[in-house]
């Protein structure tokens, strides 16, 4: 059973999931096959207490401790900078904490977390090894321009190159959580341009600007502008 | 929630049980006509103006304020201590059956994090039995509920218009609040589903657009940002906590209990109640004497309650208790527009939920024969700039790194449009649930054991749900967001709606039905029940509407027996 909620799917945030109350969903087909330079590792489980059925909501606090390594943790910055670089509109993954964000995620005693934990480390084992394979050094030890020959391998949907299904699904989670815990941090929120949260006396609704772009796309449509 | 500290000493003319939706109004009806009354809840206190993470971005939060196991609804979500399950107190399912219960245990159970659209239910809706021959009349009919649909709205607080449908009852002139303006999302499904004949209009909340001033429960008007599912410390969404218990509570005729688990209905030599009994925290036992039981401990609660009160049942002569089990069929579909990529941002917080929704539109085509099921859905429709958590939602847009997907997030982010199908199910003689004979909780109570099928009615509707979806997509452009599964697959398992009812249903006959029209129970005269389990049919409107409506009809019948000293 999926514990993503009722309310949370009626939010349309986490759009591409049609249907999780469908008990023991399938991983997707590309998921598959390996060209033997994947590891699933073998992790003890994570013993730490969640934060419980009903945790203090005005002082948020992540009770399990934070298990990755140093050079786990190098791996993904490298991964989050190449995942989400530094721009004009916003910083880099690195420098908004996408490695610890991730480590509290594979870090907690869910279960859904827990599959993610092992999905995630046996990726981060993957990068090295693929990077050994082909380079004769380690992921973090690569130069640039090797570090995306290796992403160019599982990033691209529709060009994941045959063998590397485990992989790919591997890039597909972390690049899923990358988004997430990017774009909800304020820089990234400011950057996608989520205006909300914020009170005000009157719902001001759609701007003029919206609506302009609205009724163009409806007439474009031969639908009835509003 | 102020309490007295006289609560023990308290002698209640009536004991409620359950301080939600149900348990609220009773509390505040009986109270209203003098009535003293003891609300037992078997959750803890809470207090939404303290406790509510009113602002509380999800980045504060652990996993982005994802859910979890123990936080089903994310981590700000007002549930305390509750979720589909609850540490110590299980239920089971019968082999092959999935039922899913999310309880609550807290001072105003459900209210306080519920979703809050409240469509009236319709004159076809109490007699349906009559128009396709399937399931069974209510013993009322909408003209006996339609004031107390009026008192209640006005009440709690009710956004939206009256937009005059068939089976979709107007309120009375000055009951609703003004809706907020649609968003551009709204607008384009209605514009989309308008060009295919299908109605899009100003859906019904229970939130306040202005304030409403009360001495024990000042509410304020929505201000347009924080989701409604945390619970409103600003009480301008509605909640039990918020408005029906502190009013009550300032009538002075008020006592509540938390932490108190009722065990079971005490009856007389006479067969009629005497009070009930709970089991406290530390596992004291207590017994409370009244005049009137009600029990509005939610619709499978109180069907429990009464299983494990007498051997067969308390109020079962009919056979009927924990039988007739209904929840909502609901599915999802997603489109992602192309022609709403990267469109101009603004604040679409709005007022939390869909300010417009689809109703159901096909009574005259049902009635013709033209629909291969017989009973109808709406949409509750969505698609915003929401604030990102855990997940962006880029409608399976995800692909590459680096700049490139940088830039897709920023395209394709408020580009999706949601579908929400909520529809009715029919009773049938496999969804029940009755009392595990092996299986029991903390408080060495026998638990439930649920049984669940859906019929083809539920299946076929679901199935013309999901079409007409796709219909409204494709004809803005768009594309469904992942595969469209079979309808056995899409449909959600039961229970998960959360709008479980029927479970000691109301009728005109003692032989058929547990409850009079009044809710009182045909076997137990000073009985009464006030939650869900009294619904004969579960329209595809969402119920709590109902349930505080007929609750409050039921508790103004049983005040007036009182005076008359009929109990």
């Amino acid at each position: 059973m999926s514990t993503i909620s009722r309310r949370e799917t009626l939010t349309w945030m986490s759009a591409a999931l049609a249907s999780p109350w469908v008990v023991g969903a399938a991983e997707p087909a590309f998921a598959q096959g390996d060209t033997g330079l994947w590891k699933e590792v073998e992790i003890a489980p994570i013993t730490a207490s969640g934060y419980g059925s009903d945790p203090n909501l005005l002082k948020p606090s992540v009770p399990w401790p934070l298990t990755l390594t140093g050079a786990q943790r190098a791996t993904l910055r490298i991964a989050a900078d190449l995942m989400l670089p530094a721009d004009e509109r916003s910083d880099s993954g690195s420098a908004l904490g996408l490695d610890a964000f991730i480590d509290e995620w594979v870090s907690a005693p869910y279960p859904d977390q827990q599959r993610d934990r092992k999905l995630i480390l046996s990726g981060l084992a993957w990068l090295d090894a693929e990077s050994n394979a082909r380079f004769g050094h380690g992921f973090a030890a690569a130069t640039d321009s090797e570090r995306r020959a290796i992403f160019d391998l599982v990033a691209f949907k529709a060009n994941v190159q045959p063998g590397y299904g485990r992989p790919a699904f591997f890039f597909s989670r972390l690049r899923g959580l990358m988004l997430g815990g990017f774009f909800s941090r304020p820089e990234g929120m400011k950057d996608i341009g989520y205006m909300g949260n914020t009170p005000s006396t009157s719902y001001a609704g759609p701007t003029a600007a919206a609506l302009a772009h609205l009724n163009a796309a409806l007439a474009k449509l031969d639908i009835k502008t509003v | 929630m102020p309490k007295s500290k006289a609560a023990a000493s308290f002698e209640p003319d009536v004991v409620v049980v359950g301080s939600g939706a149900a348990g609220g109004m009773a509390a505040y009806a009986l109270t209203r006509a003098g009535i003293k009354t003891l609300v037992l809840e078997a959750g803890r206190d809470y207090d939404p103006v303290a406790e509510t993470a009113m602002f509380k971005w999800n980045h504060e939060a652990p996993l982005r304020a994802s859910s979890t196991p123990e936080k089903h609804f994310g981590f700000y979500d007002a549930t305390a201590n509750g979720g589909w399950d609850v540490p110590g107190e299980p239920y089971t399912n019968a082999p092959g059956s999935v039922f899913r219960w999310w309880r609550s245990r807290m001072l105003g159970g459900r209210t306080n994090h519920w979703g809050r659209h409240v469509p009236r239910f319709g004159p076809y809706d109490f007699k349906s039995h009559s128009r396709d021959g399937l399931g069974m009349d209510w013993p009322i009919s909408y003209d006996d509920v339609a004031p107390y649909y009026d008192r209640t709205e006005k009440l709690i607080g009710v956004y939206g218009t009256n937009a005059g449908l068939e089976n979709h009852p107007d309120s009375s002139p000055g009951v609703l609040h003004t809706p907020p303006k649609p968003r551009v999302t709204e607008l384009m499904i209605k514009a989309g589903a308008n060009a295919l004949g299908i109605p899009c209009v100003p859906s019904r909340y229970a939130v306040l657009t202005k304030p409403i001033d009360h001495p024990h429960a000042p509410r304020q008007a929505c201000f347009y940002a924080t989701p409604c599912g945390r619970g409103c410390a600003i009480g301008a969404a509605f909640q039990s906590t918020t408005s029906l218990l502190p009013m009550a509570m300032g009538t002075g005729k008020a006592r509540i209990i938390t932490n108190a688990m009722v065990s079971r209905i005490v009856t007389g030599p006479d067969g009629k109640a005497t009070g009930v009994e709970y089991i406290g925290k530390d596992g004291s036992r207590h017994f409370v004497k009244a005049r009137a039981v009600v029990l509005a401990a939610s619709a499978c609660e109180s069907a429990r309650l009464l299983l494990n009160s007498k051997d067969g049942g308390l109020a079962n002569s009919s056979g009927q208790v924990g039988k007739n089990l209904m929840d909502t069929t609901g599915t999802n579909v997603t489109g992602h527009i192309p022609a709403l990529e990267n469109r101009p941002r603004y604040n679409e917080d709005g007022a939390e939920m869909a300010h417009l929704y689809i109703p159901w539109w096909l009574y005259k085509e049902q009635a013709a024969g033209k629909l291969d099921f017989p009973r109808g859905y709406h949409y509750e429709i969505g698609g915003r700039f929401g604030q990102p958590g855990a997940g962006l939602g880029m409608g399976g847009n995800e692909d590459g790194y680096g700049q490139s997907l940088k830039e897709d997030a920023r395209r394709y982010y408020g580009a999706q449009l949601g579908f929400t199908v909520r529809g009715e199910m029919i009773p049938n003689a496999d969804s029940y649930c009755e009392l595990d004979s092996q299986v029991k909780d903390k408080f060495g109570l026998p638990v439930l054991r649920f049984h669940w099928k859906w019929s083809q009615h539920e299946i076929r509707q679901i199935a013309h749900g999901m079409q007409t979806a796709k219909e409204i997509i494709e004809r803005l452009g768009g594309k469904v967001v992942g595969p469209l599964l079979p309808p056995e697959q899409a449909i959600a398992v039961g229970g998960w709606i959360i709008h479980e009812v029927g479970t000691t249903r109301m009728g005109s006959s003692a032989a058929d039905s547990v409850t009079d029209g009044f809710g009182r129970t045909w076997d137990v005269d000073n009985l009464v029940v006030v939650d869900g389990g009294v619904f004969t049919t579960n329209a595809h409107k969402n119920p709590t509407l109902t349930i505080m409506a007929l609750a409050w009809r039921s508790m103004d019948h049983l005040a007036d027996r009182m005076r008359k000293n009929e109990i």
